[in-house]
């Protein structure tokens, strides 16, 4: 598979990623191209042996995806002393009640991260673990802890 | 909403890249142009384990023919040179001539001062008969020129033979001698002693004409018997002088050429009990060698860095939990 091909195929995959993780589609976007630029200069390491395509730029895209949150929390730490930061309405696409977005929102973002990647990605407990760096039982644990909260957050909405 | 319902409507979401975004990645993937090879990563380290290796194959493979062809010269060396020459250290007033050229290795005698003259020969012929012929040529020349042997150890043991002779030739003739006696075979080694006695025949001249005075005072002197004890040992100490001096000139006479004749030794093959394999054998001895020190040292080493590893991701796993688990 060419680098071109995995691009076109797992567009989508790594956006909806970056934006559950983000909670932020206009973030989204830009870790995006930045996933697919980093890809590429890495893609002579990628080891189809060592698992999937999807996997690794799931992989790329988190790393991108944590450097972005420690710069946002070194500004927000300097932009808070001058100002509180203006909250963003948090958006997960097409298809989901406001209140499961609401739901979301609420999710941390390591809880996001695993619920994105075991239900909207489709991905196995092994996948899922290997781009979160933790142990399949880890990652089992914390998506069934992520679907409880979203489950009684849905529950007190209703 | 039971967790199905809720993992149904999750999996319902659909989430398409705007096209901004996938232009962006098109243009970046047309970057990347021919396609890639993911292998060729794996070719590359695999050839970092693999070139190591054949060099070290390579090094066990000359170091092993080496010493093969090391062992060749030698047995080479063994058949050309089988007796060695030898350079004796020359007495302090000797003089040892290390060149085996017969007729400049045999200085002449000097006809006006006493010398004791001595010439030691090797010669290597080619068989047990040839030993026996060169005896016999070498008691020869000795006779002709008015030299004796004073002794003859002759001996033969299948193909190999050997004889030592001491032959006494006179000082005038033992240049001639000399070279004749190396022209029976192929010198071996060679060694000339000339030393100088005249120096000690003029002493003992001397006391001996100090002691003559002597004795001529004490004769023209009235005799007593405490007188003529002292004459007669005097004039037995004069006469004994004398006899020494006669005897040293005589002695002088004749050189003392000791001759030895052999055989090459049979040339026995280098062996150091070293297989084809040694090399390798020597290389993966040090190999193991190393491998214990790198152990010994690269043990406590790892197991620090281990350590340090497993500190920093704790830590990092740690920053990243706090850094995900705002909302």
């Amino acid at each position: 598979m060419t680098f071109s091909q995995a691009a076109e195929r797992h567009l989508d995959d790594v956006y909806g990623y970056l934006a559950w993780f983000t909670s932020d589609t206009f973030v989204a976007e830009e870790l995006t191209g930045e996933t697919f630029e980093r890809a590429l200069r890495l893609w002579h390491r990628f080891d189809p042996q060592r698992g999937s395509v999807r996997t690794w730029l799931c992989q790329v895209a988190r790393t991108v995806a944590l450097d972005h949150f420690r710069s946002e929390r070194r500004r927000s730490r300097r932009e808070q002393l001058a100002a509180p930061p203006e909250r963003v309405d948090a958006r997960f696409g097409e298809g989901l009640s406001p209140d499961l977005e609401a739901a979301l929102g609420r999710l941390s973002a390591g809880e996001r991260e695993v619920v994105a990647l075991r239900i909207l990605l489709d991905l196995d407990a092994a996948a899922a673990s290997r781009v979160l760096g933790i142990s399949e039982t880890n990652c089992t644990t914390r998506l069934s802890r992520a679907l409880k909260k979203l489950e009684e957050a849905l529950h007190v909405a209703a | 909403m039971s967790q199905r319902d809720l993992v149904a409507e999750l999996r319902s979401a659909r989430i398409q890249a705007p096209s901004q975004v996938r232009e962006r990645v098109r243009a970046i993937a047309a970057e990347a142009g021919a396609p890639s090879h993911p292998h060729r990563f794996r070719r590359r380290r695999s050839l970092v384990l693999l070139v190591p290796i054949a060099a070290a194959l390579v090094g066990a493979i000359v170091l092993t023919r080496n010493n093969g062809s090391e062992n060749d010269r030698l047995a080479q060396r063994g058949a050309i040179a089988t007796v060695p020459y030898r350079a004796e250290a020359a007495p302090s007033t000797g003089t040892a001539v290390p060149a085996p050229s017969a007729k400049a290795l045999a200085p002449a005698p000097s006809s006006t001062r006493v010398q004791r003259y001595g010439a030691t020969i090797g010669l290597q012929v080619a068989s047990p008969n040839a030993v026996s012929n060169a005896v016999k040529r070498a008691l020869a020349i000795t006779a002709a020129l008015g030299g004796h042997p004073t002794s003859v150890h002759a001996s033969s043991a299948d193909k190999a033979g050997a004889a030592d002779l001491v032959l006494r030739i006179p000082r005038r003739h033992v240049q001639e001698a000399v070279t004749r006696l190396s022209q029976l075979g192929t010198i071996t080694s060679e060694q000339v002693d000339v030393q100088d006695l005249q120096a000690g025949l003029d002493a003992t001249a001397r006391r001996i004409a100090r002691l003559q005075r002597q004795l001529a005072t004490l004769r023209a002197e009235p005799q007593t018997p405490e007188r003529d004890r002292a004459i007669a040992s005097i004039t037995s100490l004069v006469e004994r002088l004398q006899r020494g001096e006669a005897a040293t000139v005589r002695s002088a006479q004749l050189a003392t050429v000791r001759l030895h004749v052999a055989t090459p030794p049979s040339v026995q093959p280098v062996h150091h009990g070293h297989g084809p394999l040694h090399g390798i054998g020597t290389a993966a001895y040090w190999t193991a060698v190393g491998g214990a020190y790198a152990l010994a040292f690269g043990i406590p080493l790892l197991a620090l860095a281990l350590l340090v590893w497993l500190v920093v991701r704790t830590v990092r796993r740690r920053r990243v939990d706090a850094l995900l688990s705002r909302p």
